[in-house]
């Protein structure tokens, strides 16, 4: 039985005064997601073999004193919607079954050059779409401190595989709120940067103007430290912002002596979210307050069309960046003889989920003739207003507080036959998609049992600002380091 | 009432051209866009649109848009946006084509055609609705021998190659006008260097919106689209069948179903591809892969000023400078290629007028013969205008130097070199000529009877029968005063 990994930083230190070696820790990483996986099935494949190996030369590295990074040597996991050269990716859809990428994108690239070995790729909803991991080709994912519940979602695979210490730091993806809901429900902390911050090359689109590679770990500074290898400029993605990675570094230790924290009122009444939900979020702010934060309440009075806004957005673009699993130069094709519209047919059909057709459909609508300017055209105007509404407030505040997520993780099937009420986990999450601004959960207590998270946004380009509240507040409080029970 | 139903009808056409952009890799990809290589050898994973690719704008191929829309009088407007034209087909890789719909690169232009009403020289403007950049697709094989009976594949290698689409205003009224239209554009485009533009290689396509309506009446009758016309002969063939068709249709007292068309040539006739009820909805949206297309207006500016003479000012010169007639000035403006040779030629040698005769006539009939292109041909304007040289010192005679042009486009070589070489220097040796104009002259005395009765023309006669015996080597002149001399006596 294998105990859980730390965090990043444990296994630098662990790493760096010789205690441990990266083939320690990549065998532990492979055993226990091994004998975890019937329980919470967070992976959807592992490379065990590649990743033996690369643990090897990475402590080959270490012995002739060439880290590279400090990553080297440490066990991740990456989300299965981003490609891996030689690996399989099928983003929990049955029609990427046999896909096998020839080339990787550019977030798992940095990691691979920093030295991090990719142990596997994580459960998700298909094509990132829901808020739970039960949409998966391989079935659901299973919240680790209550395998009855969901792990959240997307990124369900990526934020257990973290809560439950198989690897320190995972990989995944944020379109309205996938990293950071799935790290709330799962106790996490989860950061989704700002759009463009990383390379979208090589992460498979949902909806192309949101989607946007994060990191989910134990603390924020672990968050920090992996967020800077994998941002920065990259010529492959034209909405890839001309920036270098920003280097946090100093500015996470400082004090909370001069942040204004700002308090949106839409956010706080009392008729989306779980009473007990917002009052551990407002516990939180008061704990930051009493380390120095000042409080204001704002207004963001356009959040209430967020959701509208999100779906019509993220499921056109979703029913135009799918159009091109047709079955036709790879993925799976259905088998038979019906003609060029029956092949399309039979193959979308047979290989695509439920939700993820519901989505095509409601796309395709639309953006259909007759219909463009009433709902696309239209929420892209309300995105304007939005993008408004974050601009004046931050005029006033330095980071918003919110709840990441209504409710604590729900049970499996609860609401999987109530798309709405799903759709509805994302209502804190899905403005700052919208909008671009960057976002971060961190753990804040628990209800009933369950880990309850606080959303901290910042401004466009301005990551360093959540950040550096979410490492103070992990500083005053130890809700990021409790585990969740070992239930193998 | 006479002639067929389509006399009473006027014909309105507008023109979309695709014309492929010359530039090294693809619209969106790094992959080369290159044509003859084996099936999907110059695809990478863009074209292929794997999982997870994206696709970044290639910066050569909006310098070329810029130029085709300054070349056509357009604006070219500083932002423009690329929107993704959605459709199923196998030869689509991403399921949509990224195209520019709502803002397109250049809008609002023109170009001049020539035509020739009753004889006459006439200059009509043509409108451009716009210019929009977008990528090609694929192509698919179906060809039982490569594919194997009812299966199909697919070459990417097309796939992301860079066009520009040129939409003109239906302000085109024949098949003629429809032709010099195509021709002009193809000159533009060959001129400012941003495309083959060849019809024959599918690098230069074409479709018609085609609708008549009464002679006299303002408004625009119902229209159908032609699809894929790939020469000229068979735009104005296919224009003209569907005119026809319609103006069936309407003298029947029927209606126009607006469509999708197809021409068969071997039938001359068109049909119906789709109705517009069976129209695709391409659901266009601007591609969130792509930020705006943001163009600075220094750039295009620079790009103006870059811009070399096109054919209707080089025409306009040509007259003026040259003394050219209307129809020489375009003919030699048409092609920059044949423009520049002119002029370098005449430069050296001095008489436009002369160079311009030999060019229209001699060089142009060999590059036919030849199947060359000038740019092909051996032949430098500097041998060219020596070899007109010649010809004016009498050192060869018209006749020799015409036969050598085929030669020199082909081979190249020194025209003095070549007339020495093969004995083609002008006879002017006196005796040679005497004796062979006495010959002339004793075979054919009812001539020399007419001449002397006063039908001067038969000297013209003469004259050709003494070229003939000395196989065209004679100085002419030499032989004209000779002749003169002789039917004096």
């Amino acid at each position: 039985m294998s105990s859980p990994l730390g965090t990043l930083a444990e296994l630098r230190s662990a790493l760096d005064a010789g205690t441990t070696s990266s083939q320690d820790l990549v065998a532990q990483a492979l055993e226990r997601a091994d004998s975890h996986q019937n329980a919470l099935n967070c992976f959807v494949g592992l490379r065990a073999d590649a990743a033996r190996e690369e643990a090897l030369a990475a402590d080959a590295r270490r012995k002739r004193g060439e880290v590279r990074s400090l990553l080297d040597g440490v066990p991740i996991a990456i989300k299965d919607n981003m490609v891996q050269a030689g690996e399989p990716t099928t983003c929990g859809s049955r029609i990427l079954a046999g896909f096998v990428s020839p080339y990787t994108s550019t977030a798992v690239q940095r990691l691979v050059d920093a030295g991090a070995v990719v142990i596997g790729r994580t459960n998700m909803d298909e094509f990132a779409m829901g808020s739970s991991t039960e949409h998966s080709a391989i079935g659901p994912c299973h919240n680790p401190w209550d395998p009855t519940r969901t792990a959240g979602g997307s990124s369900g695979g990526s934020a257990t595989a973290v809560a439950a210490g198989i690897v320190p730091v995972a990989l995944g993806s944020d379109t309205g709120g996938s990293i950071r809901q799935p790290a709330s429900l799962c106790g996490v902390t989860g950061i989704k940067p700002t759009y463009g911050r990383v390379s979208r090359w090589g992460l498979v689109a949902f909806a192309s103007s949101l989607d946007q590679i994060g990191v989910l770990a134990r603390t924020a500074g672990d968050c920090a430290s992996v967020l800077e290898i994998i941002s920065g400029h990259d010529l492959r993605d034209s909405t890839s912002i001309p920036e270098p990675a920003p280097v946090y570094g100093d500015a996470l230790g400082r004090s909370l002596e001069d942040v204004v924290i700002g308090l949106p009122r839409e956010c706080f009444v009392e008729d989306g979210a779980d009473a007990a939900v917002l009052a551990m979020v407002r516990a939180a702010v008061e704990e930051l307050k009493r380390a120095g934060a000042k409080t204001r309440e704002i207004s963001l009075p356009h959040t209430p069309y967020g959701i509208a806004t999100y779906y019509l957005i993220a499921d056109a673009e979703a029913s135009s960046n799918l159009a091109r699993y047709d079955g036709v130069r790879y993925g799976r094709r259905a088998q038979g003889t019906f003609g060029l519209a029956g092949m399309y047919e039979r193959t979308r059909s047979e290989g695509f989920g439920d939700e993820v057709k519901r989505r095509i459909v409601l796309g395709t609508y639309v953006l259909s003739a007759g219909y463009y300017d009433a709902y696309y055209r239209k929420a892209q105007q309300v995105r304007t207003l939005l993008r408004g509404d974050f601009e004046q407030a931050f005029a006033g505040c330095d980071v918003i507080a919110t709840p990441t997520a209504p409710e604590v993780a729900f049970r499996l099937g609860e609401k999987t036959a109530d798309p709405l009420s799903m759709y509805l986990s994302d209502v804190y999450t899905v403005s700052a998609n919208l909008v671009g601004i960057p976002g971060l959960s961190v753990p804040c207590g628990f209800h009933a049992g369950m880990p309850v998270g606080l959303q901290l946004l910042g401004p466009a380009m301005g990551e360093a600002a959540p950040l550096r509240v979410a490492t103070a507040y992990q500083r005053l409080t130890s809700h990021h380091e409790e585990r969740a029970p070992e239930i193998v | 009432m006479s002639g067929s139903p389509l006399s009473r009808y006027e014909m309105v056409i507008g023109l979309e051209v695709h014309a492929q952009l010359r530039t090294e890799s693809k619209l969106f990809s790094p992959a080369p866009a290159l044509f003859g290589d084996e099936p999907n050898h110059n695809v990478e994973p863009v074209c292929l649109a794997l999982p997870g690719v994206l696709p970044v704008l290639n910066r050569r191929a909006v310098e070329c848009a810029i130029l085709a829309g300054l070349a056509t009088h357009c604006t070219v407007h500083t932002r423009s946006i690329f929107a993704r034209k959605h459709y199923f087909y196998p030869d689509l890789p991403k399921g949509y084509q990224i195209s520019q719909f709502e803002h397109p690169i250049a809008t609002g232009g023109w170009l001049d055609i020539q035509l020739d009403v009753d004889g006459e020289a006439v200059t009509k403007r043509i409108g451009l609705t716009r210019i929009h950049m977008e990528e090609d697709a694929g192509k698919l094989i179906h060809d039982d021998a490569v594919a194997g009976s009812d299966a199909t594949l697919v070459d990417l290698n097309r796939a992301g190659v860079p066009l520009v689409e040129i939409v003109s205003e239906p302000d085109i009224r024949s098949p003629a006008e429809a032709g010099a239209y195509l021709r002009m554009l193809r000159s533009i485009l060959r001129y400012i260097d941003v495309s083959d533009a060849d019809m024959e290689k599918g690098n230069f396509r074409c479709d018609a919106n085609v609708s008549l309506r009464p002679i006299g009446r303002e408004e625009f009758g119902t229209r159908t689209e032609l699809k894929n016309l790939n020469s000229f002969r068979f735009v104005e063939a296919a224009i003209l069948a569907e005119a026809r068709r319609q103006a069936e249709i309407l003298a029947d007292g029927g209606e126009i179903q607006q469509a999708t068309m197809a021409y068969d040539s071997a039938t001359d006739r068109t049909r119906v591809l789709r109705l517009k009820e069976d129209a695709h909805d391409y659901r266009y949206f601007p591609d969130p892969d792509l930020i705006p297309l943001e163009i600075d207006a220094g750039e295009i500016e620079a790009l103006r000023k870059g811009l070399p003479e096109l054919a209707d000012e080089k025409c306009n010169r040509f007259q003026s400078q040259y003394g050219l007639s209307e129809n020489d000035a375009h003919q030699l403006s048409e092609n920059r290629v044949l423009g520049e040779f002119f002029e370098a030629a005449v430069e050296k040698h001095g008489t436009a007028r002369t160079v311009a005769n030999w060019m229209l006539r001699d060089v142009l009939k060999a590059l036919g013969e030849l199947e060359l292109e000038l740019d092909d041909a051996k032949l430098t304007p500097e041998a060219f205008a020596e070899l007109l040289e010649l010809v004016d010192s009498g050192k060869t005679t018209a006749k020799s130097a015409q036969g050598l042009v085929s030669e020199l486009v082909r081979n190249g070589g020194s025209p003095a070199a070549l007339v020495s070489e093969r004995g083609l220097e002008a006879v002017s040796d006196a005796g040679v000529l005497t004796t062979a104009v006495d010959e002339v002259l004793a075979e054919h005395p009812e001539n020399v009877e007419k001449y002397r009765a006063g039908e001067a023309k038969v000297l013209n006669f003469l004259m050709g029968q003494v070229m003939r015996r000395t196989q065209g080597k004679a100085d002419p002149n030499a032989v004209r005063d000779l002749l003169a001399e002789r039917l004096k006596e």
